[in-house]
């Protein structure tokens, strides 16, 4: 038993990681990760403490009602909008929404989607071949024109309008988890979990899920990505939530699209705030991606 | 009655109009405290058999066409699922053949030895966690208690065998079935992973099944070996007579093809000619036949059964399904038998082969 213990001393000096820790090892040395996270966390303070960061109420009037609103002051760094109201504190109030459209949107689609995808992929034959033929369905239709035409359906109130969203990446995730699961059903290991009598469920929720999860956690990150750009463009089309009062980037680029010739501002800060979002969550996902995906390690 | 009795098993696999016919036909009995060999090459269908005698053949392409598989009184393949499940790693378990990737990656090696012990004793966390630390000595892991709690990529190849093993045997099963448990691992871990097997074995009281395509395994741990071609078996008898004696084609051409230390310095190896069977139609006929030197119209037309040879009965019986079993002096030409002038007739079983 000597090689065996002389094996395992050496090991023993070895740090442990598991799979995810080493994943985790690999985005840290990831610069994008850093800028992506940064952003991401930039946004999250402005979302969770607007009310201390805004220096107004999204709805408060500072100044007076004018044709061409100021441009950026000292006082006002964003400028004014046609009604008075500071456009950074609107556009910081904006962060809440666009985040919780992302989050909201994707955890319902995630949901949906990993139960379809796992049922899908552990079980196959003909119930496989219903569900994915649906999803087939669902995914021949662009996204953004389902999203549309189901918020036209549902009515415009926030939770339908993330509903929408959310719906419209089912399909996504249904398909990649399937294909992962597929990919892991009959690998030794739930074989072997099989050979001692696991039954069936914990086979798939402590085996082959975990296993199979990791590109259906990078596409949920790039899905949020997607879903804020989603929600933008329902309201420039005028299908965003149906409450004036809610500060939706989207919105204001919808109203001020017509302004742009005089009053850039109106357009220009709210229009950064999604690139710089959406960037936040591309990097992140990409540099997840990176650190998961075996076929991208070097 | 025998602990588990194997009945002309056959195991199809079926896709797309095509069908694989991976099986067609073993019948062994298995007594506590048996070691049985089943020896072929890749792809005449010792794996998917043991996987078929668990009940897990890969769904929905695989499937026992016929056949049974008794243990305990019961038939395995008619058992419902639940029923079955409970049988599997309690009574009957496996070892397989890459530790590499028959552990779960993410999960602690105490979660997955914990499994069977929870599913099938009924044993709460601690204790099962305590059970998994004194199994995990016993197959000669260092730190038991502390290794627990580490992932399987924190341990080498010979090591996750070990854990591999202890998986199996962890409910204590009166049938460990091993599929290849050596291939992957190094030729020093194998000789210790073999000597861990036939310990547990012979202090359990476990019978062994041990699939492989090293004769050299075999030859270090079976009491008796059956030597399987194109999902049949072809030839079976006692280890030491199967080597020292070999009468299938195909025993005598793996026999011819593996180095020996006792051949002239300049015998080439000889390696058995043509490819394995195409297994997509049923064999009606020898399946070996093609590769086969010894072929008579008979074989090209007729299927073989097992025959015994030489009047011996019972467990050293040696069987043989052949129309032309290779005759005595040929087997004294390949070197695998001494000339009946020589120091001994050939009758006994060559002791330096077993070895």
């Amino acid at each position: 038993m000597s090689i065996a213990e002389a094996e395992a001393a050496q090991l023993s000096v070895e740090q442990p990681s598991g799979l995810w820790s080493d994943a985790w090892r690999r985005v840290r040395r990831n610069p994008a990760a850093w800028v992506g996270a940064g952003l991401l966390l930039f946004f999250v303070i402005c979302a969770v403490f607007a009310p201390l960061l805004a220096p107004y109420g999204p709805q408060e009037t500072v100044g007076s009602l004018a044709a061409v609103p100021p441009g950026p002051t000292a006082e006002y760094p964003f400028g004014l909008d046609e009604q008075g109201r500071d456009v950074l504190s609107r556009v910081i109030y904006g962060a809440r929404l666009s985040l919780l459209v992302g989050l909201v949107s994707v955890a319902i689609g995630l949901s949906l989607g990993l139960v379809l995808g796992a049922v899908s992929g552990y079980f196959g034959g003909r119930v496989d071949g219903v569900i994915m033929r649906f999803m087939d369905l669902m995914l021949s239709i662009p996204g953004f024109l389902l999203a549309i035409g189901l918020v036209t359906l549902l009515g415009r109130g926030l939770f339908q309008i993330m509903f929408a969203i959310g719906i419209t990446t089912v399909p996504i995730f249904a398909r990649l988890l399937r294909g992962s699961i597929l990919a892991q059903r009959e690998a030794d290991y739930v074989l072997a979990a099989r050979s001692v009598g696991t039954p069936g469920f914990r086979l798939l929720t402590v085996h082959i899920l975990p296993n199979s999860i990791a590109p259906v956690i990078v596409q949920a990150t790039l899905a949020m990505a997607t879903a804020i750009i989603d929600v933008a463009g329902l309201s420039f089309l005028g299908l965003g939530p149906n409450d004036p009062s809610l500060p939706e980037w989207g919105k204001f680029l919808a109203e001020n699209a017509a302004r742009l010739q005089n009053s850039a501002h109106l357009v220009f800060f709210p229009g950064f705030a999604v690139v710089f979002s959406v960037l936040a969550f591309n990097l992140l996902g990409d540099a997840l991606r990176e650190a998961i995906d075996p076929k991208l390690r070097a | 009655m025998p602990l588990l009795e194997v009945r002309d098993l056959q195991v199809r696999f079926s896709t797309r109009g095509k069908t694989v016919y991976a099986v067609n036909g073993i019948s062994f009995d298995l007594d506590p405290g048996d070691t049985l060999g089943i020896v072929g090459e890749s792809g005449c269908g010792k794996s998917v058999s043991s996987l078929a005698m668990l009940g897990i053949l890969p769904k929905p392409a695989g499937r026992v066409h016929g056949g049974q598989v008794v243990f305990d009184g019961e038939d395995l393949l008619t058992l419902p699922d639940e029923r079955l499940r409970h049988i599997r790693g309690n009574d009957i378990a496996m070892v397989f053949q890459d530790p590499m990737t028959s552990l779960n990656p993410v999960l602690t090696v105490s979660r997955q030895l914990t499994e069977a012990l929870r599913t099938h004793l009924d044993l709460g966390k601690k204790e099962a966690a305590a059970e998994a630390a004194s199994l995990l000595d016993r197959v000669g892991i260092p730190d038991a208690r502390q290794r627990l709690r580490d992932y399987p990529h924190q341990f080498s190849g010979g090591m996750r065998q070990r854990v591999g093993i202890t998986m199996a045997i962890a409910c204590r099963p009166k049938v460990l079935i091993a599929d290849e448990p050596t291939t992957a691992l190094d030729v020093t871990i194998q000789a210790q992973i073999l000597e861990l097997l036939r310990t547990l074995v012979r202090e359990e009281g476990m019978a062994l099944i041990l699939v492989t395509h090293d004769l050299g395994v075999v030859a270090g741990i079976c009491e008796r070996t059956h030597v399987m071609y194109a999902g049949r078996f072809v030839e079976t008898a006692p280890t030491g007579e199967l080597f020292a004696n070999p009468r299938h084609p195909y025993t005598v051409g793996l026999l011819k093809s593996v180095p020996r230390l006792d051949a002239a310095r300049k015998q080439r190896l000889d390696p058995i000619g043509g490819a394995p069977r195409d297994q997509t139609s049923e064999p009606t006929a020898c399946a070996f036949a093609p590769r086969c030197a010894y072929a008579s119209t008979e074989s090209w037309e007729q299927l073989p059964v097992l025959r015994e040879l030489d009047g011996a009965t019972g467990p050293a019986a040696h069987r043989v399904a052949c129309w032309n079993p290779v005759p005595e002096q040929d087997l004294v030409a390949a070197g695998i038998r001494q000339a009946p002038t020589g120091r001994q007739t050939g009758d006994q079983p060559d002791e330096e082969r077993q070895a």
